[in-house]
């Protein structure tokens, strides 16, 4: 790669925040100039408000993170079992993989927090429960496509060497899974990160439960939800060169046969 | 006996079903005209033209829908531009924009998977840039572009869920409408045997279509 092309596949890389900044400029001008509502776009300028949405987005990070840690240590046993169980056994799992990636999110998560006992668990952990069932399953695939991209020869090769079938799986097979499956697991958290939303709907209040008390008090629905949406944005489209630019590096590794929940996963981030 | 309220409320729940698929399918028309436009643009636009398709995809990709949803119900309502109050037309315009922006991504992957040669070939016979796209690279494209259109239609599906917190009467919605009148969360579990019957469907179709691709290829 010469240093031009660097350059500019890193101009075009910035292109999202370009957008953004020049979104935020079209409103600040129109606001200046009159034409959108002073009123309804000021709160934005206080402090106060920011602080406000900062809290929100603080729940939403928190629900994001929990999430994704239990969802990655719940995946390897459920990749394992759907790899290396014998029939019936197997068929539970892969049953209810496939169920859960086939369930809306939504009412995963409406279903959770309604069948819950309240007194024993919140909805705030009945919403995250939903989220880490569901997200548990989709990594799970993701990162049984990534044992299966490991050369068999591999496996035989640490089984030969004497290793047992726990360790050749922990020293040899599942680092390089987990690192092919990286960007596919970074697309995957910005998926995540989008759904935290849903869980506003189920009465937990997070960075879309803040936008409708910011907008319920000052009466500016479109304004607020513009703002949250530019703020769910810059997160998501951080995460997403952060997944482009593994992809890249892992492009440079020599090239192996990728299974296609793996392939341009940077590219195609699951809607 | 299990069952019973769900069968009481049969056609709370048919209704909602056909609303659930009447608001995937048109959405996945309208996204798909949408990713057909904004992956050619994307590919062989302008400079500006290409920012912009390119600003399109990631904004709405990279957002919840959720927060669309809410967005456009507020603009598209009659005290703002004064389209439309229907929580259903409000809801197709949200999803088709939403699934539209991960359309384009499919078919753009799939249009750059075609050989230069071929298009180069086509404008060499005398075809004009639009003929070449829309009879030699477009046919093509949606070939390869079959698996994770399809991916995306499924998604669209279980998303079109979220359209009930605007108030679309789909079935997520009906579901809980029935549960919160019965006080059961019976309707619930008929409510996930209904997506479960489209997802896994279309996962069926387009299983049995991606082999048959494969073999026309």
């Amino acid at each position: 790669m010469t240093a031009v092309t660097r350059a500019r596949s890193a101009a075009a890389g910035l292109g999202g925040y370009l957008g953004l900044a020049a979104l935020i400029a079209i409103v600040l001008v129109l606001v200046a100039t009159g034409v959108l509502s002073e009123r309804r776009w000021g709160p934005f300028g206080d402090v106060r408000v920011w602080r406000f949405i900062l809290e929100g987005l603080l729940v939403t990070l928190q629900i994001g993170a929990v999430a994704l840690i239990a969802s990655l240590i719940l995946a390897v046993p459920l990749a394992l079992a759907r790899l290396a169980l014998p029939g019936p056994l197997r068929w539970i799992v892969v049953t209810w993989i496939e169920l859960v990636r086939a369930t809306p999110v939504l009412a995963l998560i409406l279903f959770l927090t309604l069948y819950m006992p309240r007194d024993l668990v919140s909805s705030l952990w009945a919403a995250t429960i939903a989220l880490t069932i569901y997200t548990s399953a989709v990594l799970a695939e993701i990162l049984r496509a990534g044992i299966l991209s490991i050369p068999r020869g591999e496996v035989d090769a640490a089984r030969s060497l004497g290793l047992s079938y726990a360790k050749t799986m922990r020293l040899v097979v599942l680092p390089q899974a987990f690192s092919r499956m990286m960007p596919a697991l970074v697309s995957q958290l910005i998926t995540l990160v989008k759904d935290t939303s849903l869980v506003s709907i189920a009465a937990v209040s997070e960075l879309a439960g803040y936008a409708r008390s910011i907008h319920s008090f000052y009466g500016n629905p479109a304004e607020t939800y513009f703002v949250i949406a530019c703020i769910y944005f810059a997160i998501n489209y951080t995460l997403s060169r952060v997944a482009r630019r593994l992809e890249l590096r892992r492009a440079k590794e020599p090239p192996v046969a990728l299974p296609p929940e793996l392939e341009t996963a940077a590219l195609q981030s699951p809607p | 006996m299990f069952g019973q309220i769900t069968f009481d409320n049969l056609e709370y729940f048919v209704q909602g079903y056909l609303t659930t698929i009447l608001l995937s399918v048109g959405a996945m028309a309208a996204a798909f005209v949408i990713g057909s436009v904004a992956a050619s643009v994307r590919v062989w636009g302008g400079r500006v033209p290409k920012s912009l398709a390119g600003f399109y995809v990631e904004f709405f990709r990279n957002t919840p829908l959720l927060i669309q949803l809410f967005f456009f119900a507020v603009v598209l309502a009659p005290n703002n531009l004064g389209i439309t109050a229907d929580p259903f037309v409000v809801a197709l315009f949200g999803l088709s924009i939403y699934t539209g922006a991960f359309a384009t991504e499919a078919i753009r992957s799939g249009i750059l998977a075609i050989d230069p040669g071929q298009v180069e070939a086509a404008r060499s016979l005398g075809l004009s840039q639009l003929a070449t796209i829309r009879l030699v690279v477009l046919p093509q494209a949606l070939r390869t572009v079959v698996p994770p259109l399809g991916n995306v239609a499924s998604a669209l599906i279980r998303n079109s869920s979220v359209a009930s917190a605007i108030g679309t009467r789909e079935l997520l919605f009906m579901g809980l409408l029935v549960a919160n009148r019965t006080f059961s969360l019976e309707p619930l579990i008929g409510v996930l045997l209904g997506y479960w019957s489209l997802t896994l469907t279309l996962a069926f179709v387009l299983g049995r279509l991606e082999r048959r691709l494969a073999f026309a290829r």
